[in-house]
């Protein structure tokens, strides 16, 4: 069940362009910067109300960055950011002609719209008209699709992916596949959710959210913070994309997806289905371990998570093996999002020679016997790194991407 | 590296009018009677549509531990019922080879819709953890996955129509690639007041606004509008070294998928509009052989849905008198997430009594077009 990046005769497989709205704003460059920086996002709540909630913080888009994005004010937030999103992402790969019309194109998904969905229910439940009933048209998860395959007028296979927390990553892995098997040369990949009430409630309800900003891998951690984003990539053909003259970020060496198949909510506590999705992507990659420079964990600081993924990287890399860090301890976790946020993440760490690190980490747990990058980010020239994406149902995705050396 | 060849070795269904493995959907599609009937879960008294197939909580109650089933909601318990059947019909075990794929288009709403009236009921203090899950539309998959052992890829999609037809060629492709020995793939939906309830205010379902009599009749000249149903259906797709190995009662061969986007906008179609990409006509050419005996379509009564399929079909195939319209199952069962996998089961059913190729197409307002060819296992 391994995949063989250009040793098995199939198309290697390259990103060619990103682009994100993240809660740094809009585009790559305040991401990365904010990356660079350590700069924690995570604030108080401003788009819904929080009063009687145990945590109350997120990191969410600020208004301005919202308001600056040109798309129309009548479509769904998340709409919007991944609109943005999207359009960076191809043009910076600079796709034209067939090679853009005939992507494929593969979001992943969970809140859809939501949070404008949310507006109109709780303006009739609480028994007062509403005129919002057209939210409902954008509500569900594969509106996304539908709004990007018709603006940016697509014709390649369109999927809308909800694998709830590895959604954007699992996007990216199966646009790869789709290019792997011939069907297309390039695919616009990734992942987009907006803050909602009910995301909001239901981590609350699990008392899964830190009242304080996240603490991913600290032994006083008490949970995530939750934020919003869209992040796309566009994955190509490396022979495709060399032909046209297109730039290269970097190289998918490998990924893997496994399922726990053990409980809805909480992760194998074993970590078993984490490690067989790392080892998959690094059989793919045809990469040892020892390899992999930096892991961008999923890392989502609830005591549960980050206890079984140190324990499945401990199997993976040893103790120490690898340097690890969580970014969404600077952009919280943006869920169906999160995937291929910090996919672009790892790629731009790649490229910078630059680690971001695990913000407001200060005594690393001691059942996690890893470097995770406290508070600063530290430069560092690694060649490969690996992305992990975990999902409620147990489902794991790891991305490892190659640095394209000259 | 060619791909490898996908079979179905499997059948499980639970919809309108059975709940069984191959031989009990071979039997609801040769008796080839309506289930569609007057909503009795809710009162419909009010709206302009009132009609809907729906499954009997008997048909299905004895599948699924009734432990289980008392913290399950009830798409859960049809999807994984469904599951449960195609397996126990595929004699498939679980494990590292087996993946899971779950095409849906309105999820849970029912949970949703329980959790934010607990919030709205009593505060924060009102919200069930436990209901949260099943706001995510992963968590059919992932109920399934863990009774029936699925640990390769657990993948849900999401998209209107053609959510099953959608789900069984993502499958096909895992299979195909590599990536599980085995997939568990189809699609599921249940019929929910609230859903019913605002997609006949916006005139969405038959009669579309009170414009003619209700009623589920694709292609026909007065159709106006699909009529809901429900339930799940879904099929083992097998490797077919691997279904051969271990002496599986092999049903069909996926010959071929394809899918693809006509990008219009959201909700809408377009029945002049045409298709250069059409997956269709890239099937045909990479098959190199012409025509299809039979086909299946998505028409459901829906006049935009019903004209554009027609008119695309019968631009892509050879002799498109004999197959257009093509065959729809929606007046047998209504439109739900699950009818795309029936349309593919009842494909592998024809192809397993010798029909030479079948095509199940598909076409959903707002563009997402597939096509999915099905022959004699050989």
């Amino acid at each position: 069940m391994s995949r063989s990046a250009a040793r098995d005769g199939r198309p290697e497989v390259v990103v060619s362009g990103l682009g994100i709205v993240s809660p740094y704003g809009a585009g790559v460059k305040s991401f990365w910067n904010g990356l660079a920086a350590g700069t924690c996002a995570i604030k108080p709540i401003t788009v819904i109300e929080t009063e009687g909630f145990r945590s109350r913080i997120a990191a969410e888009i600020p208004a301005e960055v919202i308001g600056a994005l040109g798309s129309s004010r009548r479509r769904s937030r998340a709409d919007r950011i991944a609109l943005a999103a999207a359009h960076e992402a191809l043009a910076d790969a600079g796709l034209e002609g067939a090679a853009r019309t005939d992507a494929a194109l593969l979001v992943g998904a969970v809140g859809g719209g939501m949070l404008e969905g949310e507006n109109w229910y709780w303006e009739i439940a609480r028994g007062r008209p509403s005129s919002r009933m057209g939210a409902l048209r954008s509500i569900l998860p594969f509106s996304h699709a539908e709004t990007l395959g018709w603006r940016l007028g697509l014709t390649g296979p369109k999927e809308t992916v909800v694998m709830a927390c590895a959604s954007g990553a699992a996007s990216i892995a199966l646009g790869a596949d789709l290019i792997r098997a011939g069907v297309t040369p390039t695919a616009l990949v990734g992942g987009v959710d907006a803050l909602t009430h009910i995301c909001f409630m239901g981590f609350n309800a699990l008392k899964l959210l830190d009242p304080t900003p996240c603490r991913p891998f600290d032994r006083e951690r008490r949970g995530m913070s939750i934020g919003e984003g869209a992040a796309f990539l566009v994955i190509e053909d490396a022979a495709h994309c060399r032909a046209r003259g297109g730039r290269v970020h970097a190289r998918l060496a490998g990924y893997g997806m496994t399922t726990d198949a053990h409980h809805v909510t909480a992760p194998h506590p074993e970590g078993e289905g984490m490690i067989h999705a790392m080892q998959q992507a690094l059989d793919a990659s045809g990469l040892d371990a020892r390899d992999v420079g930096y892991v961008n964990a999923h890392g989502t600081g609830t005591p549960q998570n980050d206890r079984a993924e140190a324990l499945a990287l401990r199997r993976v890399f040893g103790e120490g093996g690898v340097l690890v860090s969580s970014t969404k301890s600077l952009v919280g976790h943006t869920m169906a999002a999160a995937g291929s946020v910090e996919a672009a993440a790892t790629i731009l760490a790649l490229q910078h020679g630059l680690l971001p690190p695990t913000a407001n980490l200060e005594q690393v747990d001691p059942d996690v016997p890893f470097d995770c990058l406290p508070v600063v980010a530290r430069p560092a020239e690694v060649t490969a790194a690996l992305s992990n994406s975990f999902g409620f149902g147990g489902q794991n995705v790891s991305l490892i991407f190659q640095k394209r050396l000259p | 590296m060619t791909d490898r060849r996908v079979v179905v070795t499997g059948i499980g269904t639970v919809n309108a009018a059975t709940a069984g493995g191959r031989d009990a959907l071979a039997g609801a599609l040769a008796l080839g009677r309506s289930t569609i009937g007057p909503v009795r879960a809710f009162d419909t008294a009010a709206l302009s549509s009132r009609l809907g197939a729906e499954v009997d909580e008997a048909t299905f109650a004895s599948l699924v531990d009734r432990d289980a089933a008392r913290r399950l909601s009830r798409i859960c318990r049809l999807a994984l019922g469904a599951c449960l059947l195609a397996v126990r019909d595929a004699e498939v075990a679980g494990g590292p080879g087996l993946g899971i794929v779950v095409g849906t288009e309105h999820g849970d709403f029912t949970s949703s819709r329980d959790f934010a009236h607990g919030f709205l009921r009593r505060g924060p203090a009102g919200l069930s953890p436990m209901i949260f899950p099943n706001t995510v539309m992963n968590t059919m998959a992932s109920i399934a996955a863990i009774a029936i052992g699925a640990k390769a890829p657990s993948v849900t999609v999401n998209q209107a129509t053609l959510a099953g037809d959608l789900a069984v060629a993502r499958g096909a492709r895992l299979v195909a690639d590599g990536r599980a020995d085995a997939v568990v793939a189809g699609g599921v939906d249940e019929l929910f007041h609230d859903v019913y309830e605002r997609l006949a205010q916006m005139g969405a379902l038959s009669p579309m606004g009170g414009r003619g009599t209700e009623g589920c009749r694709p292609f026909a000249a007065d159709h106006n509008g699909p009529v809901l149903g429900e339930g799940a259906t879904f099929l083992v797709l097998e490797e077919r070294e691997t279904a051969r190995a271990r002496g599986a009662r092999i049903i069909a061969e996926i010959a071929a998928t394809a899918w693809g986007n006509l990008p219009v906008a959201p909700h809408t179609g377009r029945p002049g509009r045409k298709d250069p990409g059409s997956p269709v006509a890239r099937l045909i050419r990479a098959r190199g052989k012409a025509g299809v005996a039979r086909c299946y379509g998505a028409g459901n009564g829906d006049p935009v849905v019903d004209d554009w399929e027609r008119a695309l079909l019968g631009r892509d195939l050879a002799a498109p008198d004999d197959l257009v319209p093509p065959v729809s199952l929606a007046p047998l069962f209504g439109q739900h997430g699950g009818l795309g996998a029936l349309r593919v089961g009842a494909a592998a059913l024809d192809a397993a009594r010798g029909t030479s190729a079948v095509l199940v197409h598909g076409i959903a307002r707002g563009g997402c077009r597939t096509a999915l060819v099905v022959e004699p296992a050989s």
